[in-house]
C-alpha cells in the first residue's frame, strides 16, 4: 500500500520544516510531497537546502491548483491513496493510518479525517458555517458529513486520477457533495487537529463568510448542472 | 432615428473598423479576435445607412422606436460577447494550471534523474 502525503505549502517558512521533518523521522512508510504554491517566502528555498521532496510551482495557483498538482504527481507515480494534509501542522499524522485502514475494509473512495465524528461540534460562530455545509450536503445528497470543511482528507486511486484531470475538482465540501451524488462512497474517521502554531491562517471573518456563502451557494444551487465522466 | 444619431452611429462605428484594423497590423490582435470588432460595427454602419431595417424590426417585436431596437440588439450581442470571454477565461486558466503543474512535476522528475545517475 503506497500513500501519498500531499502538502500544499504557500508562505509556510515557519511551519513547513517542524511539518516535514515529523513526517521523514516518525513516518517513514508514508511519502510526502510538498507543493509549494508560488511562495513569496523562503518556503521553497528551505525544501532545496533540506533536499525535500517537493513540487516548485512557478506561479501561484491557489490551493485548489496545488493540491491537484500534487495528485497528478500521485497518479502519474501510480499511487494507491493520497492524502491532502495542511502545511501549517493542523493535522496530525498519527490518523493516517487509521483513515487508509478504514479506507481499506470498507473499499471506500474518500476518507474524511473528522473533528466531529463521535465528538460533538461545538456551538460557535466559525461552526456555524461548518452546520450550513453540513446541511446543504445532507438536503442534496442525504448523507450526513459531520465533518465537511476539514482539509484532511485521504482519496483512493480511482479518486486520484479523477482529481488529477479535471475541472472543477476543488479539494472542498462541494466536490464531496457532487462526488456523494455521483455515488462516490466517502465516510469519517475521529482525529484531533492542533491549533496552527505559526504563520497567519488565511481564513479571517470576512473570508471565512465568502468561503462558506460560495461554498453553499455551489452545492445547493450549482452542482446540479454538472456531468460526471470519471 | 434622427440624422443626427445615424451620423454619430456611423463616424463612431468607421472609427471602430480603423482601430481594428491598425491593432492587426501591429500584430496586438489575432485575426479570429478581430472578426467580431469588424463585422459589430460594420453593422452598426448597416443599420444607420437602412433605417428601415431598425423600423421594421422595432414593429415586429413590439418595441417602441427603432432606436431602442438597436440599443437592445447591441446589449444583447455584449452580453453574448463577455459571456464567451468569460468562457474563454476559464479555459485559459485551466490551461495556465496545467501548464504550471506539468512544468513542476516535469522538474522535479529531471531532478530525481539526475540524482538517481550522480549516485551510479
Amino acid at each position: 500500500m503506497r500513500i501519498l502525503i500531499v502538502i500544499p505549502a504557500y508562505n509556510e517558512q515557519e511551519n513547513i520544516e517542524r511539518v516535514v521533518d515529523d513526517l521523514i523521522q516518525n513516518y517513514p512508510q508514508y511519502d510526502y510531497l510538498v507543493v509549494n504554491d508560488g511562495s513569496k517566502d523562503r518556503t521553497a528555498a528551505i525544501c532545496r537546502e533540506k533536499g525535500y521532496h517537493f513540487l516548485d510551482l512557478p506561479v501561484n495557483l491557489g490551493l485548489a491548483g496545488a493540491f491537484q498538482a500534487g495528485l497528478r504527481y500521485a497518479d502519474r507515480m501510480d499511487y494507491d491513496m493520497a492524502i491532502q494534509f495542511d502545511g501549517d501542522g493542523q493535522h496530525n499524522p498519527q490518523y493516517i493510518e487509521a483513515m487508509a485502514a478504514k479506507m481499506e475494509e470498507e473499499s471506500l473512495d474518500v476518507v474524511i479525517g473528522s473533528r466531529f465524528w463521535e465528538k460533538k461540534k461545538p456551538f460557535s460562530l466559525r461552526m456555524l458555517g461548518s452546520r450550513m455545509i453540513q446541511l446543504a450536503i445532507k438536503i442534496t445528497t442525504g448523507v450526513t458529513i459531520k465533518d465537511p470543511t476539514s482539509g484532511m482528507r485521504l482519496f483512493n486511486r480511482s479518486m486520484i486520477h479523477e482529481f488529477a484531470h479535471n475541472l472543477n475538482y476543488g479539494p472542498e465540501p462541494d466536490t464531496i457533495a457532487y462526488l456523494l451524488r455521483g455515488g462516490a462512497r466517502v465516510q469519517e474517521v475521529q482525529v484531533e487537529m492542533n491549533e496552527r502554531i505559526a504563520g497567519e491562517s488565511y481564513l479571517n471573518l470576512k473570508r471565512s463568510i465568502e468561503y462558506m456563502t460560495r461554498m453553499c451557494m455551489s452545492i445547493v444551487l450549482i452542482q446540479w448542472f454538472r456531468k460526471r465522466r470519471a | 432615428m434622427s440624422v443626427m444619431l445615424r451620423t454619430a452611429l456611423i463616424v463612431i462605428s468607421v472609427l471602430t473598423l480603423w482601430y481594428t484594423a491598425r491593432k492587426i497590423r501591429k500584430s496586438q490582435l489575432q485575426i479570429e479576435d478581430s472578426i467580431f470588432w469588424m463585422a459589430f460595427p460594420a453593422a452598426l454602419v448597416l443599420l444607420s445607412v437602412f433605417p428601415g431595417i431598425a423600423a421594421w424590426a422595432a414593429k415586429i417585436l413590439g418595441v417602441q422606436s427603432p432606436v431602442n431596437f438597436i440599443f437592445l440588439a447591441v446589449i444583447f450581442i455584449l452580453i453574448v460577447k463577455v459571456f464567451s470571454l468569460s468562457l474563454r477565461l476559464s479555459q485559459l486558466d485551466a490551461k495556465i494550471r496545467t501548464l504550471t503543474q506539468e512544468i513542476a512535476i516535469r522538474e522535479n522528475l529531471a531532478q530525481k534523474q539526475e540524482k538517481t545517475k550522480e549516485s551510479e
